[in-house]
């Protein structure tokens, strides 16, 4: 059974093959073409015998490789089986056991003929350099974008949320009320007095602590309630901006 | 300004892509710039040319430096195929659309493995879904394995007249639902 241990890791298609042979049909191919062999009339006794001490030789292969080149084997010693019976008279060329084992050597061949050209296109496609050498990464299938969540992802975000209940905990431990929602909202329109509008941020950076923060951004909220400024943020988490909401109202009648 | 994108880019960059970029542009001017530095180029005997790959236009270096450049540490070596994958790349590039039996019947080997590298690497993709039994998956190649062989489209494959071993026309093309893979299941 050693002969049919399975590899430890898969087979990587792109990595150099150590094997020479890309299948049992490349090496029945490699067998009649070095031997100068008409494919229109193979010896098949011979080359059977060729391709059983080929394969025994080739030592440990995976399953399903070793599976593949024992199929073609059974194959070659049916049609040696069947080439071992007399021709009955009147039997066409078209019977020959042969036939579709050749019709697939051929068209076998005929693709590694082509994958030679491609080859060749790659190696000369190879020496011409793009800028910055990025190659261009495939488009990532949506269908496939949950699997790549890995686990070191799954544990950033654990952590990430671990901070975040972290900063949840600091905020209740604030009791009572600091800072009243009135006197920000004087801030506020105090602010809009000076300037048509102002930058939430900007606001708050004067007090620097995140009661303050909170305080003034319900006081906004509640100003906005009152249609006494008007809130803006062009997207999620980007600038907050803080209008006048009367010169709004009235720019917009102009307009 | 179409120099500029094409320096800009990474990818190739179709006629019609570029004239998107101004108001100014059209496929004609683009296709007449394109021309024009590509005369300044040969002209001043630059390091790069515009070559015209998978449907678009690339900045490349031109051939004679390769060498310098394969050798040089910051320039990480193109990945080739291996043969295996070629050979599925050349019954994909010729039949698409192809199901996964045909290329296993061809090769005479699993396919699975293969199909899976080279559809992770952008070289092919799902196009559809076969008659057969199963309704197998069908293969075709993308716009990104044209770039991989510098080929502008798919008529810039070898012709399949040109290749040593001509076949017959596919009258007796197996029937896919006979093939291999659905015999061995």
């Amino acid at each position: 059974m050693e002969t049919l241990e399975l590899a430890p890791a898969a087979r990587d298609p792109f990595e150099v093959d150590l094997e020479r042979f890309h299948g049992p049909l490349d090496l029945l191919l490699h067998l009649i073409r070095n031997q100068d062999i008409d494919i229109f009339d193979i010896p098949i006794a011979r080359i059977t015998a060729q391709f059983l001490a080929a394969i025994r030789n080739m030592g440990r292969m995976e399953l399903e490789r070793a599976g593949e080149f024992l199929e073609m084997a059974a194959t070659l010693v049916r049609i040696k089986a069947q080439m071992l019976f007399p021709r009955r008279a009147g039997e066409e060329e078209g019977d020959d056991p042969r036939a579709d084992l050749v019709r697939r050597l051929l068209e076998y061949e005929h693709f590694r003929e082509a994958a030679r050209l491609l080859e060749r296109a790659e190696r000369e496609r190879s020496r011409l350099f793009a800028r910055g050498h990025v190659e261009v990464r495939p488009q990532p299938r949506l269908s496939e974008l949950p699997l790549e969540t890995g686990w070191d992802e799954v544990w950033e975000a654990a952590l990430r949320m671990q901070e975040r209940l972290a900063e949840l905990r600091a905020v209740h431990t604030v009791h009572g009320r600091a800072v009243k929602i009135e006197d920000q909202m004087n801030e506020v329109v105090d602010a809009l007095t000076l300037q048509r509008r102002v930058e939430f941020a900007a606001l708050v950076a004067r007090w620097g602590t995140r009661i303050h923060s909170v305080a003034t951004l319900l006081a906004c909220l509640e100003l906005g309630k009152r249609s006494v400024v008007r809130l803006r943020q062009t997207e999620p988490f980007s600038a907050l901006w803080i209008y006048r909401a009367r010169e709004r109202a009235a720019g917009e009648a102009e307009a | 300004m179409v120099e500029a994108l094409l320096f800009a880019s990474e990818a190739p960059l179709s006629a019609a892509e570029l004239a998107r970029a101004d108001e100014s542009l059209d496929e004609e001017s683009v296709e007449n710039a394109v021309a024009e530095l590509r005369g300044e180029y040969d002209q001043d005997e630059r390091a790069f040319q515009i070559v015209e790959v998978g449907g678009g236009y690339q900045l490349l270096t031109r051939p004679e430096f390769a060498p310098v450049l394969e050798r040089f540490d910051s320039v990480p070596a193109t990945q080739r195929l291996s043969g295996p994958a070629l050979e599925t790349l050349s019954i994909l590039a010729y039949r698409q659309p192809v199901g996964r039996a045909e290329v296993e019947e061809i090769r005479g080997v699993g396919a699975g493995g293969v199909l899976k590298t080279l559809q992770e690497r952008g070289l092919i993709e799902v196009v559809g879904r076969g008659e057969g039994l199963g309704r197998p998956l069908l293969y075709g190649t993308t716009p990104f394995f044209l770039q991989h062989f510098g080929f502008r489209s798919l008529d810039d494959l070898p012709r399949p007249e040109d290749l040593p071993v001509v076949l017959a026309p596919r009258e007796s093309a197996p029937d896919p639902q006979l093939s291999l893979a659905d015999a061995q299941a």
